[in-house]
């Protein structure tokens, strides 16, 4: 570690770190605009300037940029330098001079990192008495909101939208003062990572479209830790929460998950917290709302679960405590999945593999810094956006490092080290069904359906390992290409295999498990992460319990059974005729959900469930790490936690009153003793009797105004703020004012920082970990023996039941759920913004299909579900292989299927059987 | 009449074609280089002949060609930067307009001396006639076996490629050109690493004015050690002027460095005295980046000695009392110019060419512009002439590319030299509008600036 002096203190710092980095990292404030800890430096704003001197006795010293300037031992700088200072102040008064002085309208403002740098450098005086320069603004889409006159040139928005995310549409116009950063012509921003820029943007210039709908300052938000809802990636969020409703969701740090950035559907896709669709009130059937009143609501229920047999279906979108505690109510015995028997097989297996130990499932970090990464099937980009995201880091930073360091360059040196890359590239294949953006990343990208894939995968099993079966039909075209698929992940140290259920093939999953188990015999440890359908996904799969069918076919063998649904809506997983067999059987069915849907029209009993802003709870992501979100709001009228009502009905069922009031830490810690899967997990948050100094944590920062007035429409009085006593975390601005433990963190700010740069305050050095390490707790079995100190590298499970290769039929399709970003998610989907972005339905063909059958783009043909036919416009889709058909997932209009069986394809209603003779594969 | 090296043939009739620019002793050096000599006897020739860069740094062109990386296995790159954009520089432009295979050849024997197999001529957008020129002279090289594969059957391969720049004088710049040359917008890199290590595609690159690399041509012709005698001290050989502004004969004249400023101006060879029979008030003799000087200040040194056309004559006395040789652009103001309009093009003109990517020269350069705007027009306050030499202060120096200093160290020097110009815009509103402040206050200089 070099000692450096800065204003001749000696301190510690890290070798190869830059000056800016390292002050930073040491508490040093110093303003900065275009350094970006995820981005490097180019050291274009000139902000960051301090003085260097060559030794003790150079009085003159030399200004430069703190984040251009290696760090070495010996070195003296200093910060307070009279000329440093001057200069400093001198930059901002130039970026003033165009910068409009707009901040009590600017939305911005109060988070505004250009307002903190202003005034940290202080510059007060205006000198500049010239019209400012005006732009144009664009029409960015239904998320960000553009206001180029307040653009101080940072670059930043480039260099993230282009060059970390790889997005095409936004860049850098035009000169001198007039440099403009946009799209070459108003439009929807293609990338699904540009809500991003509303963070990376130092000031206004791209600001939360949604946010502006019921805009709140920073500074009058009560925010809370929480979890994205949307995806089985677990990034982790803040919710910001004013006069009750959700407004703004911002990106909370966390190193080993999503680290500065969201996608775009985790984002914005919190409307439906706020939605009119939500239930409020506990309904009965065929009783007016108003009747329903606490009394008669517990008779009721009371009435439908004494004596009855109860079954439990549980969801994979609410959180393990309220799953746990229907596993309480109905007994273990009792307790099924929402989902078709297949898919919950899938899961299963899934879940089994990561818990069983043999398997290293690599956090998003760790998939940042493979140096290898090959995807079998699963089409990231739209299931896991935020991995996409990460292998393309990955690709990026592969070919980075490897130019940096024949180069001498220094990791954050960021335009020479791009230019020392040149096109090179890491090492990505991308074996999907579908096209993918990450093909352009991809040394070999191929379109190929899921059994041929999960062929090809055994192939590069074989090609690493030749003791494992070898598959001798394979051509040697793809010979070659696996050969040199094997090799690249035979010569990286760090390969990464990615598969996942969305395309309902068992063979997938054993492929890049069998991948693994052959690397393991040349003693490589590769990562295999597979990505899951959603949020709780993994913690409902870990609870092993048996499929819908399974809950259909004991109702239909035993009539009278009282049906407890947990938030899920069962007629978007399973096929309509079968959802209405299980409900027209069951004697009693009660709904706890947050949205009316079609499961809630079928309860006799409906129980208004928080959303996940309302609640606290914990849910586990694809590499089994749990991690807690906690409530921002406090839930309206009789909305309660799902496993608050459920704890409320086994009080009933008991026949001892209400029931007690249980906390989440005491169901986790229930849990952990009930099922040793989920050791560990009561660590997740500290217990809500954790107090700092005696005092909780509170939502609110310490400018919350209004609190007073906030509810004088309703009352004069001032209410009592709602009590929080399931977590430390308080709705007040009352409370521990210092930095609270990394799971508590209700939001970002620190004296002189109010904008989300504050981050480097709570990280142990910018970019690295939180203080006191990120929170989440892992569940996966390698991390349990990790923490035992019994890992040893045990063998991933080898599967030599290889699926016969794909063959296309001439008179049916093998059909395949697309999953879409926006549109395929439930929830997300109530946000106006992101169904106008949804596609309307459509059926996929190939190329090769579609020229065959002689349809063109457009055409309306039928496909059978369930022996019915639906008519919907053709998609062509590139690159598809023949045999091949798809649908998009989740979107409305479309009947629920059987994802993965083969269906037949007609070109009009009553037509004859089409064949197809263009199947030759 | 001097010894003229470069433009010796320039008025031969057809030597712009390849037949008689050969017949004229044309691409001898070419055959000299390449059969008779390694390319490091090349890079020794040209550091013995102590040529320094034509472009306006002055750096010595055989010290930059030894300063290229030579790394196993990775190509190397020469790039002639013809993006001649300078206001008042036009030296190159006649170069290749008349005398295009003089540039070629000397291309060639430079890309031999360093290994370069692909050699690129960066050109100016607006130059928008020269590429044909060239390429047609490429053509005829080629043609002739100077260019492709195996040249003269020596085994060395070289082509040259025409990329015609869009206009952007940052592309000067030697990193923003590469970046342009890369087919990216023209942003000026961070330095280190430097184009000899790590230049056109992360492979090191030479980057030289056109003017340095025709005058390898007679260097190779006549030898370094001949070519070194021409000139004085550490100005050897020749000189391109582009002279214009107030003069009898504007005109790109070859000078050898041992000419006084004075007889630049005012003898027959040259310039022949300022138009009109005005009085020399100012001048800028290195292009308009280099520091105005009054005509006390041009004519003789602050020592009262001569002052010379070489490049430590020039810039004798530093920057408060000197300026720079530049790139030959030699723009003369007489009397009846404005210095405050003056400064305000030259500041409109930076400011026009920033390419926005670092603070201080986007923000400060349009700044200049608009306070000179108002002075210019009688809006003025006498502090904006102080506010105006703090902001070219804070420029210099701080920023990425040399951009900055270029926009402020003419605003520097018209306030260092012509403060009380400025002041009389701003004390005489109305006045600076109908006329202009003339000669003054040159009570003193004006003796010294009449011809001797």
């Amino acid at each position: 570690m070099p000692t450096i002096y800065i204003d001749s203190k000696p301190y510690e710092a890290l070798a190869g770190k830059n000056l800016l980095e390292t002050c930073l990292g040491l508490g040093i404030d110093l303003p900065y605009f275009c350094w970006h800890p995820a981005l490097g430096s180019v050291g274009a704003c000139r902000q960051c300037a301090v003085k260097v001197f060559k030794d003790a006795q150079d009085g003159t010293g030399r200004l430069v940029m703190s984040c251009m300037e290696m760090v070495k031992e010996g070195m003296r700088a200093s910060v307070s330098d009279k000329d440093a200072v001057a200069f400093r102040a001198q930059v901002i008064e130039w970026l003033m001079t165009n910068h409009p002085h707009d901040c009590p309208v600017c939305d911005e403002g109060g988070s505004c990192h250009l307002q903190d740098m202003t005034v940290m450098t202080g510059h007060d005086y205006r000198r500049f008495r010239y019209k400012k320069r005006t732009y144009e603004n664009q029409n960015l889409g239904p998320f960000l909101h553009h206001e180029m006159n307040r653009c101080i040139q940072c670059y930043r928005c480039v260099r993230f939208y282009h060059d970390y995310a790889g997005g095409k549409d936004l860049g850098v116009f035009a000169a001198h003062n007039h440099v403009y950063f946009g799209r070459e012509t108003s439009g929807i921003l293609e990338s699904p990572f540009s809500g991003n820029l509303v963070e990376v943007c130092p000031t206004g210039v791209f600001t939360d479209k949604l946010l502006k709908e019921h805009y709140t300052r920073k500074w009058d938000l009560a925010s809370a830790p929480s979890i994205c809802q949307h995806c089985s990636l677990g990034c982790n969020i803040f919710t910001g929460e004013r006069y009750g409703r959700l407004r703004q969701i911002t990106n909370r740090y966390n190193s080993e998950v999503n680290g500065y950035f969201l996608c775009d559907k985790g984002r914005f896709g919190y409307a439906f917290v706020n939605d009119v669709n939500r239930v409020t009130r506990p309904l009965l059937r065929n009783q007016t709302i108003e009747a329903v009143d606490e009394a008669p609501l517990m008779k009721t229920l009371r009435e439908m679960l004494s004596g009855e047999e109860l079954i439990g279906i549980g969801s994979p979108r609410a959180s393990i405590e309220s799953n746990f505690s229907l596993i309480q109510l109905v007994g273990r015995d009792n307790f099924y999945q929402g989902l078709p028997e297949y898919p919950a097989y899938l899961s299963g297996k899934v879940a089994e593999l990561v818990q069983s130990g043999a398997l290293y499932v690599p956090s998003l970090k760790e998939i940042e810094a493979s140096d290898a990464v090959l995807v079998l099937g699963e089409d990231i980009w739209n299931t896991a956006p935020v991995m996409a995201l990460a292998v393309r880091q990955a690709v990026v930073r592969t070919a980075a490092a490897q130019a940096g360091k024949q180069s001498g360059l220094p990791a954050w040196h960021d335009l020479a080290v791009k230019e020392a890359t040149q096109e090179k590239k890491g090492f990505l294949a991308n074996l999907t069904v579908c096209p993918s953006p990450l093909d352009e990343e991809a040394a070999f990208s191929l379109r190929r359906a899921p059994d041929t894939i999960a062929r090809l995968g055994f192939a590069i099993a074989h090609a690493i390992d030749p003791s494992l079966p070898s598959l001798p039909d394979i051509s040697t075209a793809m010979r070659s290409i696996v050969n040199s698929i094997a090799g690249a992940l035979r010569s990286a140290q760090h390969p990464v295999i990615i598969s996942g259920v969305s395309c309902y093939n068992e063979g997938l999953i054993k492929a890049a498990c069998t991948i693994a188990a052959a690397l393991h015999t040349i003693g490589l440890r590769a990562g295999v992460a597979y990505v899951l359908p959603e949020c709780n996904s993994m913690g409902l799969a870990l609870l092993h319990a048996p499929s819908f069918d399974n809950a259909t076919a004991r109702v239909l063998s035993k009539p009278g059974v009282t049906a407890i649904i947990l938030e899920a809506d069962i007629y978007r997983t399973v096929a309509e005729k079968e959802a209405d067999a299980f409900f027209d059987a069951c004697k009693h069915i009660i709904v706890l959900d947050s949205m009316h849907n079609r499961t809630t029209q079928k309860a006799h009993a409906l129980l208004p469930a928080a959303a996940f802003a309302e609640t606290d709870g914990t849910i586990i992501n694809y590499e089994a790490r749990a991690q807690q979100y906690f409530q921002v709001l406090a839930p309206q009228q009789d909305i309660r936690a799902s496993w608050k009502w459920l704890g409320k009905l086994k009080g009933l069922r008991a026949a001892a009153g209400n029931g007690q009031q249980v906390h989440p830490d005491e169901i986790l810690q229930q849990l952990e003793q009930a099922l040793p899967a989920f050791k560990g997990i009561s660590r997740v948050a500290p217990s809500p009797d954790f107090r700092v100094h005696g005092q909780p944590i509170p939502r609110d920062p310490q400018r919350y105004s209004g609190r007073t007035a906030i509810l004088a429409n309703l009352t004069v009085s001032e209410p009592r703020p709602p009590q929080d006593t399931d977590s430390p975390l308080a709705f007040s601005m009352e409370g521990y004012p210092g930095i609270p433990p990394p799971a508590l963190i209700p939001f970002y700010w620190a004296p002189g920082w109010n904008s989300n740069q504050s981050v480097s305050k709570y990280q142990q050095e910018p970019g690295g970990a939180l203080r006191d390490g990120d929170p989440g707790v892992l569940l996966s079995g390698q991390a349990v023996l990790r923490l035992t100190g019994e890992e040893k590298p045990t063998a991933p499970p080898l599967f030599m039941d290889i699926p016969e290769a794909f063959e296309a039929r001439e008179d049916r399709w093998l059909l395949l759920p697309q999953v879409h970003l926006f549109g395929s998610d439930e929830l997300s989907s109530y946000t106006p913004g992101i169904r106008r972005l949804a596609p309307q339905p459509y059926i996929g063909l190939g190329e090769a299909d579609a020229t065959a059958l002689g349809v063109i783009e457009g055409d309306d043909i039928f496909v059978w579900l369930e022996g019915k036919a639906c008519s919907f416009p053709l998609a062509i889709r590139k690159g598809l292989c023949p045999g091949i058909t798809l649908l998009p997932m989740g979107i409305p209009g479309i009947p629920v299927p059987q994802w993965g069986s083969w269906v037949k394809i007609t070109l009009s209603e009553d037509a004859e059987e089409i064949r197809c003779p263009s199947k030759i594969f | 009449m001097a010894r003229k090296l470069l433009l010796e043939k320039a008025n031969v009739p057809g030597i712009r074609g390849y037949e008689v620019y050969r017949r004229e002793g044309g691409y001898a050096s070419v055959e000299k280089a390449l059969k008779n000599m390694t390319p490091d006897q090349v890079t020794d020739e040209v550091k013995k002949s102590g040529l320094r860069g034509r472009g306006g740094a002055g750096f010595p062109t055989g010290m930059k060609w030894s300063f290229l990386a030579k790394p196993e296995g990775v190509p190397r790159y020469l790039v002639c930067n013809a993006d001649e954009s300078e206001p008042g520089t036009f030296k190159d432009r006649y170069l290749m307009e008349f005398l295009p295979h003089l540039l070629i050849e000397g291309l060639i024997v430079s890309s031999y001396a360093l290994g370069s197999k692909a050699t690129y001529i960066y050109i100016r957008g607006e130059y928008a006639w020269i590429p044909d020129i060239l390429e047609q002279a490429i053509a005829e090289a080629r043609a002739a076996g100077f260019l492709g594969k195996n040249i003269l059957g020596t085994g060395f391969d070289c082509e040259i490629y025409v990329h015609r720049g869009a206009g952007a004088y940052i592309c000067g710049e030697e990193t923003a050109l590469l970046e342009s040359l890369e087919g990216k917008r023209g942003n000026p890199r961070i330095k280190p690493p430097f184009p000899a290590v790590r230049g056109a595609w992360d492979c090191p690159t030479v980057v030289n004015n056109v003017e340095t690399l025709a005058a390898v041509v007679p260097i190779m012709n006549i030898g370094g050690e001949e070519y070194a005698k021409i000139g004085v001290g550490k100005s050897t050989g020749t000189k391109l002027i582009s002279a214009c502004g107030n003069i009898n004969k504007p005109g790109v004249y070859e000078i050898d460095m041992t000419i006084s400023v004075e007889e630049f101006i005012y003898s027959d060879e040259y310039c022949g005295g300022i138009a009109n029979g005005k009085r020399l008030k100012a001048c800028i003799p290195g292009g308009s980046s280099v520091p105005i000087l009054p005509a006390n200040l041009l004519l003789k040194t602050v020592k009262g000695e001569k002052r010379m056309m070489n490049y430590e004559s020039l810039s004798d006395g530093g920057f408060p009392k000197g300026s720079m040789m530049g790139s030959g652009g030699f723009i003369v103001l007489d009397e009846d110019q404005c210095v405050v309009k003056h400064t305000l093009t030259l500041a409109r003109f930076y400011r026009h060419e920033s390419c926005g990517q670092c603070s201080p020269c986007r923000e400060g350069t349009g700044w200049m512009e608009k306070i000179l705007k108002n002075i210019d027009t009688g809006k003025g306050k006498k502090s904006d002439i102080d506010l105006l030499w703090d902001i070219q202060r804070k420029i210099e120096g701080n920023t990425i590319c040399p951009l900055g200093d270029a926009a402020a160290w003419p605003v520097a020097a018209a306030i260092r030299h012509f403060r009380d110009e400025f002041e009389w815009h701003v004390d005489n509103p109305q006045e600076c509008l109908v006329r202009n402040y003339g000669l003054a206050h040159y009570a003193d200089p004006l003796e010294i600036a009449t011809p001797a």
